[in-house]
């Protein structure tokens, strides 16, 4: 089966679409949030990451199903994201086009260690 | 550990923005975990603010039009709330980018939405709600008057007669302000009496609020005595005491047992708190002079008509009840008539002409803002010309063009009207805080719902005339060829210029109305602070006291003046003593406060006048010293001194305007008079002395005929003491308290001002007025000088070409300078004639509020039109004098 064809990626979307792919199988809502403010370092909006998670499904990006939810959250159901095949090969795309663009540009981009 | 409850409204929130499907659910869930969890990790009040800030943003996004949900869709047509909220957006955006006009337009539509609703607040606060009674239009107000229409009160037994003859009313009550003393348990007070017939309550359709009203059958003479209480006294006095009912006050001495007490924020009258309802009937005992016909002893009466009866019929009733009265009594009644007026009329009335002027004058105010902004519009208009001939060439719709126009005026109007709002409710506080404390209702003036709806409609009527302005803008757009002639001096642009000169003429016009008002005023207060009161106002203090006692047969009210008469001796020598009192003296009635004591009277050795032409003279018994007091001067004969005693040959002191009505030659001193009717057995006076006229009711009112009578020949329990002071008078009030309770511990002493006090009290009305009319007009003067610099300024920049070639040509400076200054200042003529001109047509309008100036007075028109004339020469002076200094090879090379 012929691979689908990569997406253009924004920088929000790869960090969302990174976050999901840290948190293996137990990507959800509340986890993505902490996940992107815990490695990217900057507050999230929840109003933007719902947005984001929901145009990444239109694009066909990312799929979820439903999990029963605990005591916790009131017994609200979470859902679960994964990538989709599409949100797959249109990550490692955005990746490598990124890697090949730092290529040799390391004493700049790393940080001194001194 | 527990769920933390999220806060009510972002629930609530959430769950009406998302979907009521697991996604929604999901969403709802995560939030309440996460918010769960930074509670435990840290304070829960942080945790719920984060679920408001979430939950705000989450609805906020939810609010954004959707991206088309397939790529095909991606160019259909937007719909028309999208595009609302694109033009929005945009409209937010270039209203920030050009600061300085935004805040300016807005600024000046607030402070015209602002006080036009502050009026209208306290217009609708004071004037147009109902008064709080049952059915208020069926109230009436009645009283006596002359056959001229001099005010008197109803005399006791014509009331009487009224009450039984008439069938227009369902219920019909005598009202009499009186003072009382309380004394017995506690500090004495001197309390606010309603003296008022049994069915009062009745006829306001107002219950007690613990206990009852008094009967008819306790409302006569020798009944057991009774009173009701107001809810302050209630507070203040019994500790809201439940069980207040069945106890005893003394009042006037007498003990009285309260039998009810009132709701709480009952005000008769809507401005003084009366303390105490007490029976009126039982007061009409032969000596205190009620049940005589020819006494009106401050009585009036209130009515509740009948619900199919009219004001009309009403007072034809009462004439001809009125007419029957005459007859039957031609000794006391020959000038009597019946009047009667709406009790809402009464009650706010007096102060509906002042209100309603303010209301005009901020009504033009409120058009001269919008005329202002609608001015800034145009110009801004001209200068955005060129971005939108680009967008119109680029194929924006004209339609499309004008709608963006629209809502950013719409914009403008709503945050113009939101900031009026806020100066409004600012305006309101001042207001209620230094109004003259007579304005009824002053306390329910407020943001009420009404002022909200006129706030909302003073915006909304702005922005429907901003919004006629994109109309005229939007005609500078025509297509691709208004690309090439946008920036030259066009057409286009001459027609948006006549506009702004027009719009300039009405702003002027509007000015100078405003001016005009404010000048009246300003004449109006001078006129009455330089009105001569005929005594020396300054460092007197004056304060009141009033002793009681058995009055009831003629004999114990003979025993009773006598003591008045001794503790006005005693006091004054008291007083006198006193360091820092120059003099001292005890009065009936004050200067400007009023008359205590009308009566008619006869003159002796002149033919005496058919009974209903019986002249009435306000009576005042002053104690010697009185006029040296007040400084009052001499005319002829003598002041009072110590030797009119009680049994002394009986003298009186008249005033200027009586000596001239009836000795016009020759002299008064010498001649007698009697207080009465021609057959009363009172004594005839020798008149001593005659002094000038002070103004003795306000400071507007002319002079009545006035008789002065030594204080011991007619003591009075109901005395001013007047002292003048050689320190500043407002001091020795306490000392002079500390004196009366001396002689009387239990003596309420009270009206402690100095007369200067009275004097300013007596005019704050118009000061009030004045004050708030020239805000008005000052700030009109601001804007429509503003806005002419502004026209002449726009006018300078594109004809800066035109102004090169005039001055490569040979002009002057000064040539150039005038013919801006020149144009400026003809718009302004021009909006001045018109002005002054409405002004003319609207002057008898304010005719109530002036005093001796006429609405026409020329010198205010002159100075208005003079003042704003010159004003905007100066506002036109700054750009034109930008323009002389043109030079002209870089004006022609400019384009």
């Amino acid at each position: 089966m012929a691979s689908p064809s990569p997406l253009y990626l924004g920088e929000f979307e790869q960090l969302v679409l990174l976050a999901i792919l840290r948190l293996g199988g137990d990507a959800h809502g509340v986890g993505i949030g902490r996940e992107l403010e815990a490695q990217a370092g900057r507050v999230v909006s929840r109003g933007s990451l719902y947005t984001t998670l929901d145009r990444l499904e239109q694009k066909q990006l990312v799929r979820w199903k439903i999990a029963p939810g605990g005591e916790e959250r009131g017994r609200l159901p979470r859902r679960v994201y994964a990538l989709s095949a599409r949100g797959l090969t249109s990550i490692r795309a955005a990746q490598r086009a990124f890697r090949r663009m730092s290529d040799g540009l390391d004493s700049l981009l790393n940080e001194p260690t001194s | 550990m527990p769920n933390l409850a999220p806060p009510r409204f972002p629930r609530w929130l959430l769950e009406r923005r998302l979907p009521a499907n697991v996604r929604g659910a999901s969403i709802r869930g995560d939030l309440l975990e996460e918010m769960t969890a930074r509670a435990a990790r840290g304070s829960s009040r942080r945790a719920r603010l984060w679920y408001w800030a979430q939950a705000l943003a989450i609805a906020a996004h939810s609010l954004t039009p959707r991206r088309s949900h397939h790529h095909a869709d991606s160019f259909r047509k937007a719909s028309v709330m999208e595009s609302l909220i694109v033009d929005l957006k945009f409209a937010a955006r270039s209203l920030i980018k050009s600061k300085g006009f935004t805040a300016t337009a807005v600024l000046t539509l607030a402070l015209g939405i602002g006080a036009s609703t502050a009026v209208f607040s306290v217009a609708n606060a004071v004037l147009l709600r109902p008064l709080p009674y049952a059915e208020p239009d069926r109230l009436m107000w009645m009283s006596e008057v002359g056959r001229t229409g001099t005010p008197m009160s109803i005399a006791w037994p014509d009331l009487l007669d009224w009450r039984e003859r008439a069938t227009v009313f369902e219920a019909l009550a005598a009202i009499q302000r009186g003072i009382v003393n309380l004394t017995g348990s506690g500090e004495p007070e001197r309390l606010v009496s309603r003296n008022v017939t049994s069915r009062f309550l009745e006829v306001l359709g107002v219950q007690a609020a613990i206990g009852r009203m008094f009967t008819a059958n306790e409302d006569r003479v020798g009944a057991p005595r009774v009173v009701l209480i107001s809810d302050g006294l209630w507070r203040r006095r019994f500790n809201a005491d439940p069980d207040v009912l069945g106890r005893v006050v003394i009042l006037g001495d007498l003990p009285h047992e309260i039998i009810g007490v009132l709701p709480a924020g009952f005000r008769f009258n809507l401005v003084t708190d009366d303390d105490v309802i007490a029976s009126l009937g039982q007061q009409a005992t032969p000596g205190s002079g009620l049940p005589d016909r020819g006494n009106h002893n401050g009585l009036t009466a209130i009515g509740r008509l009948r619900p199919s009866v009219d004001e009309g019929s009403a007072r034809r009733e009462l004439d001809h009840i009125a007419a029957a009265l005459r007859q039957a009594h031609p000794n006391t009644n020959a000038d009597v008539h019946a009047h009667i007026e709406p009790l809402t009329q009464r009650l706010v009335g007096t102060v509906a002409p002042m209100i309603w002027v303010l209301f005009g004058a901020v009504a033009f105010l409120l058009l001269l803002a919008m005329v202002n902004v609608a001015n800034l519009l145009v110009a801004r208009g001209m200068s955005r010309r060129h971005e939108l001939s680009v967008r119109a060439a680029l194929g924006g719709g004209r339609w499309r063009l004008v709608r963006q126009l629209l809502v950013e005026s719409s914009l403008l109007a709503v945050a113009g009207g939101a900031a009026g709002v806020a100066i409004c409710v600012g305006l309101i506080q001042l207001f209620v805080a230094t109004a003259p404390a007579d304005i009824p209702r002053l306390h329910d003036v407020g943001m009420s719902t009404p002022a909200w709806i006129f706030a909302f409609a003073a915006s909304s009527v702005s922005a429907l005339i901003l919004g006629v302005f994109p109309g005229i803008q939007s005609s500078a757009i025509r297509g691709p060829h208004a690309l090439v002639r946008a920036g030259r001096g066009d057409t286009s642009s001459a027609s948006a210029n006549r506009v702004r000169r027009g719009l300039m003429v009405v702003e002027v016009a509007l000015a100078i109305i405003l001016l005009t008002g404010a000048g009246l005023m300003t004449r109006t207060m001078y006129a009455l602070a330089s009105v001569d009161p005929g005594f020396d106002p300054s460092n007197v203090l004056t304060l009141r006291y009033s002793l009681s006692g058995d009055q009831s047969t003629a004999a114990l009210r003979q025993e009773f003046r006598g003591r008045v008469a001794i503790f006005g001796d005693d006091l004054l020598a008291r007083v006198r003593a006193l360091p820092g009192v120059e003099r001292a003296a005890l009065a009936l009635s004050l200067p400007i406060e009023g008359s205590q004591w009308g009566s008619v009277f006869v003159v002796g050795g002149q033919p005496v006048p058919a009974r209903a032409d019986i002249p009435i003279a306000a009576f005042v018994p002053v104690s010697a010293e009185y006029f040296e007091t007040m400084r009052m001067r001499l005319r002829a004969g003598r002041f009072f001194d110590e030797s009119d005693t009680i049994a002394s040959p009986k003298t009186v002191i008249v005033n200027d305007t009586f000596a001239r009505r009836f000795w016009p030659e020759g002299t008064a001193i010498g001649k007698q008079l009697k207080q009465g009717w021609p057959e009363d057995p009172e004594p005839w006076r020798e008149i001593v002395g005659v002094v000038n006229d002070v103004k003795l009711n306000g400071v507007e009112t002319a002079t009545p005929l006035q008789v002065y009578v030594p204080y011991p020949q007619e003591s009075s329990p109901y005395t001013a003491l007047v002292v003048r002071t050689s320190t500043p008078p407002a001091a020795i009030g306490t000392t002079l308290a500390r004196a009366v309770h001396e002689l009387n511990p239990n003596l309420p002493v009270f009206a402690v001002q100095t007369m200067d006090e009275l004097m300013r009290g007596a005019v704050r009305q118009r000061r009030m007025t004045m004050v708030i009319f020239g805000g008005f007009a000052s700030v009109a003067l601001v804007l429509a000088s503003v806005g002419l610099y502004g026209v002449v300024a726009q006018g300078v920049s594109e004809r800066t070409r035109e102004v090169g070639v005039r001055i490569a040509l040979g002009a002057t400076t000064a040539q150039v300078t005038r013919l801006f200054v020149g144009q400026g200042v003809a718009t302004a003529v021009a909006g001045a004639a018109i002005g002054i001109g409405g002004a003319l047509a609207l002057a008898g309008v304010a005719r109530d509020l002036l005093f001796e100036v006429a609405p026409t007075d020329p010198l205010t028109f002159v100075v208005a039109a003079a003042t704003l004339t010159l004003v905007a020469a100066g506002a036109c002076y700054i750009p034109a004098r930008r323009a002389s200094r043109v030079s002209p090879t870089i004006a022609l090379r400019a384009e």
